[in-house]
């Protein structure tokens, strides 16, 4: 099996995500023993910010890697084991509201693909980047 | 062939005491009633604000990074070239990001009226200043205090202020700055924590500037959007924010001090403090909604509680404020009105002309523009909270539309007590 970065690279529609992740110098942490659970936004997530957000957080990589650790929670949640949960902590250390009793949304993001599972955790495919707040 | 759409999903309409206003919210509106004599106001007071703002930015970040600790800063107001050349980061050509087509150094208009004051003639520095003829930084020290008083408001700037780690950075940047001065060093180690209060002032000096740095040029693009024609309805003006703060939103809030031409980095870059959660969201709490009752204009009874035992309910801000008792001279309110009264459009001079009691209280009339001005702002910070971390004003799923009116209403349940304004800024001859 392919560790989390692997699989965001080899995947389509993270090319946004994998640029950021990059430039935040995360592969390193990705790709270590984790485990980790991600959240991953995908191009059309990261496609309906409005237009300059991504801009200044590429310059300003400490609050990019801050919005970007915000989607990683320690340890491997697969979607059966957050139906026990109502909210996890974030690395970044702001709580991430789970919600599952219709469909399967975590804060204002809806998951598209559940359980994508990797050597080193599980990926969540979001519909939206979440924010802090 | 005929297509057909889905009937958009409509919810059963609010009971909100401001049902109409929750509906304006739900339609991507503001809560300042979409009319052209509201967009004429509110844009002419941010031109007129956001030329003593350029001032005040640079001059809060002079005091944080180089007055610093001076315990007689009798010339704190007195920019020097250095920081009236500083290049805002969103104006002119270097811009990281460029919201302003304009320059990035000190406005011309506030250039002139720095050389000749409202008296328009040229003498020396500290004549104008004696005289009062000059911009009030006593109102931006004033919003500085109202954020630094009020304290954890959110994010984790002010959390920061009592970590060993900064208190470690203030320490090594206090011994710097009166290294040689046996005196302060002294009184430093007698009253340590007198010194370590007057940095986190500094940082929240510093914090403030930062903010103000992007506020300016975002107000002075939108006056050149609605001159040339392509500004025209209130929501435009209120999107025009809300892409404008997350734009911006991370933008690096951090404080450092330059000592005998070394950094201090007191709260540095790599701490990931963001414009928006560090800055914008504490400042439109302290400033907006909370602030403190001004001294010397009213009496309360703190028995009776009109003064609330709870900060979080203070409530003298702008959407708050009675614009006509509290004009009275040297409070901070009063300040800034006088200040944006030199760099008032043309259109707004002569709007004001025709009411009221035209010229003579001119104060008032642009002190109620500025109040409709800021709750065009304070709908625009709401639409953006609802952008980031609810859903779009078209979401199919009437759950999350349910989700999303609950915010609004929530939102607007701060404007119930009698004080708030925004009942008053729905008429039009609420002057």
């Amino acid at each position: 099996m392919a560790d989390i970065v692997d699989i965001a690279v080899n995947a389509d529609g993270f090319k946004t995500l994998v640029t950021a992740v990059q430039a935040a110098n995360l592969v390193e942490t990705l790709k270590s023993p984790g485990p980790f659970t991600v959240f991953a936004p995908n191009d059309a997530a990261f496609a309906k910010l409005p237009p300059g957000t991504i801009h200044t957080l590429v310059q300003n990589i400490p609050q990019l890697t801050r919005i970007l650790t915000f989607h990683v929670v320690p340890g491997k949640w697969m979607k059966a084991d957050l139906e026990r949960v109502s909210s996890l902590t974030s690395i970044e250390g702001s709580p991430i509201s789970i919600n599952l009793s219709d469909g399967f949304e975590v804060k204002n993001a809806t998951v598209l693909t559940a359980d994508i599972e990797a050597d080193n955790g599980v990926i969540h495919v979001l519909d939206r980047v979440i924010l802090m707040g | 062939m005929t297509i057909t759409t889905p009937a958009p999903i409509t919810l059963p309409p609010s009971t909100h005491e401001f049902a109409d206003i929750v509906h304006r919210l739900e339609a991507g509106g503001s809560m300042l009633p979409d009319t052209p004599e509201n967009l004429m106001q509110i844009i002419g007071i941010y031109k007129a604000y956001a030329v003593p703002m350029d001032f005040y930015w640079r001059d809060l970040l002079y005091i944080a990074e180089r007055v610093f600790l001076n315990p007689l800063p009798a010339f704190k107001y007195f920019l020097p070239k250095e920081y009236l050349d500083l290049h805002n980061h969103y104006a002119g050509d270097d811009a990281d990001l460029r919201i302003w087509r304009g320059e990035a150094t000190a406005h011309p208009e506030l250039l002139e009226f720095m050389e000749k004051g409202e008296i328009r003639q040229k003498l020396p520095k500290l004549f104008h200043h004696l005289w009062h003829d000059r911009i009030n930084m006593e109102f931006a020290e004033e919003c500085m205090r109202a954020m630094m008083w009020h304290r954890g408001m959110g994010g984790q700037f002010d959390p920061y202020l009592d970590s060993d780690e900064y208190k470690a950075n203030a320490d090594r940047a206090i011994r710097a700055y009166f290294q040689g001065n046996p005196v302060m060093l002294g009184l430093y180690k007698l009253f340590p924590e007198m010194f370590l209060e007057q940095v986190r002032q500094m940082s929240y000096y510093a914090n403030l500037g930062l903010f103000w740095e992007i506020m300016a040029p975002v107000f002075f693009e939108m006056s050149d959007l609605y001159d040339e024609g392509k500004m025209t309805t209130v929501p435009e003006a209120m999107n025009f924010l809300v892409n404008g703060i997350f734009a911006i939103a991370g933008r690096p809030i951090y404080h450092h001090v330059y000592i005998r031409g070394e950094c201090y980095e007191i709260i540095p870059k790599s701490k990931g403090f963001m414009w928006l959660y560090e800055a914008a969201l504490p400042y439109v709490e302290a400033v907006f909604y909370r602030t403190s009752p001004f001294r010397g204009t009213k009496s309360y009874n703190a028995q009776v509680r009109q003064v609330p035992d709870n900060q979080a309910e203070f409530h003298y801000g702008i959407l708050y404020a009675d614009v006509f008792p509290v004009g009275s001279a040297g409070i901070p309110p009063t300040l800034l009105m006088q200040d944006m009264l030199h760099f008032l459009p043309p259109y707004l001079v002569e709007y004001y002309k025709q009411h009221c009691r035209g010229e003579d209280d001119m104060l008032v009339q642009l002190g109620i523009s500025f109040q409709r001005s800021m709750y065009n702002v304070t709908s625009a910070v709401i639409q953006a909270l609802r952008t980031a971390l609810l859903y779009p004003l078209d979401d199919p799923n009437p759950k999350h539309l349910m989700a999303n009116r609950q915010f609004f209403e929530s939102q607007l349940d701060r404007f119930k007590r009698p004080e708030a304004r925004l009942r008053d800024i729905q008429r039009q001859n609420y002057r």
